[in-house]
């Protein structure tokens, strides 16, 4: 590499050899190696550069800006898919299913037993009432 | 055409299809660059914050229909960022006021040394006085870390001129704070 062309390169992206061209890269630090009595002036005035350049602080984005933004992808008509998710939802509904089909035949088969419970219980009180008169089944049948 | 390498390409896939846990990571990996890029070009936390929100809607619009190995996804929001960012500059420029605007003072503070904040709004200054083409460089290839090539694409110039435009910035920006002494900004 040329001296001129070193020097071109560090007055424009300065003193850190990561952010020279990547093409160039290793002939300019093979440059400064060689030559430092060319490269040391010229990459120490960069260096002090780019040391102010760092002192700009970058900007965090605050919570509220991130959750608008995130809350903005929805606006955009971005929903999840859940390709994932369709047997996990095709077993919820089926088992939801098997639920009140349970429910439903508990329900059933407890009226249908009330009611042979409540014949039983009509039934025994007709006797009882009857066995309350004291009238012989025998004299009033014959 | 070659297709380029998109360290994105996977993110911006399942952002598109609506990934909740994909859209929260593009946020963090893009919104912080997103402002950082408006705030520098636009010296305005307010307006940098409307620039980043809108260029990340943009994003979310173009997810789904982004297609791989044409340009890089990054790259690509930087250009919509940059648009933005000249829109608002435009607007700008084209308000008429009958007296001048209030300018940042880049002069050191007269009655107390300079520390690392006040070091950093120096630097703040000197870069929002840079002509617009020159913070554009000094932003996308110092601040925003893209190489030589990306920089000079999304600003449509060889990067010959783009060099040209970095040693002009670099060297403005030597000048406009020639008073602060090596080792200040740490302070």
């Amino acid at each position: 590499m040329r001296s001129e062309r070193f020097l071109a390169l560090v007055a424009a992206y300065g003193a850190d050899a990561r952010r020279w061209p990547e093409a160039e890269r290793a002939a300019a630090e093979a440059f400064a190696l060689a030559r430092p009595d060319a490269a040391g002036p010229a990459l120490a005035e960069a260096g002090a550069a780019d040391a102010l350049l760092h002192a700009s602080r970058t900007p965090r984005p605050s919570m509220a800006l991130r959750d608008r933004v995130i809350a903005s992808a929805a606006g955009a008509g971005l929903k999840a898919r859940r390709h994932g998710r369709v047997w996990l939802d095709r077993l919820a509904l089926t088992l939801g299913a098997g639920w009140a089909a349970a429910a439903c035949a508990g329900i059933v088969a407890g009226v249908m037993m009330t009611s042979y419970l409540t014949a039983d219980a009509q039934a025994d009180a007709v006797l009882y009432q009857a066995s309350l008169l004291g009238v012989d089944d025998a004299e009033v049948l014959g | 055409m070659a297709l380029i390498a998109d360290p994105d390409e996977e993110l911006v896939r399942r952002v598109g299809q609506g990934d909740p846990a994909a859209i929260q990571a593009m946020v963090a990996r893009k919104l912080p660059r997103m402002l950082a890029l408006a705030q520098r070009m636009l010296g305005d936390a307010v307006e940098a914050e409307d620039v980043a929100q809108d260029a990340m809607l943009r994003a979310w619009k173009q997810a789904p229909r982004w297609k791989p190995g044409q340009a890089k996804f990054d790259t690509w929001l930087h250009r919509v960022g940059l648009n933005l960012c000249y829109d608002r500059l435009r607007r700008r420029r084209e308000v008429v006021t009958s007296t001048p605007p209030d300018r940042p003072d880049t002069g050191p503070a007269p009655d107390r040394g300079l520390l690392a904040a006040d070091v950093g709004a120096r630097v703040d200054a000197a870069l929002a006085g840079l002509p617009d083409r020159q913070r554009e460089a000094m932003v996308l290839c110092h601040y925003q870390e893209l190489t030589n090539i990306e920089a000079a694409a999304l600003m449509e110039v060889s990067v010959d001129a783009l060099e040209s435009l970095l040693s002009r910035g670099r060297r403005a920006l030597r000048q406009a704070l020639a008073d602060i002494r090596p080792g200040a900004e740490g302070a």
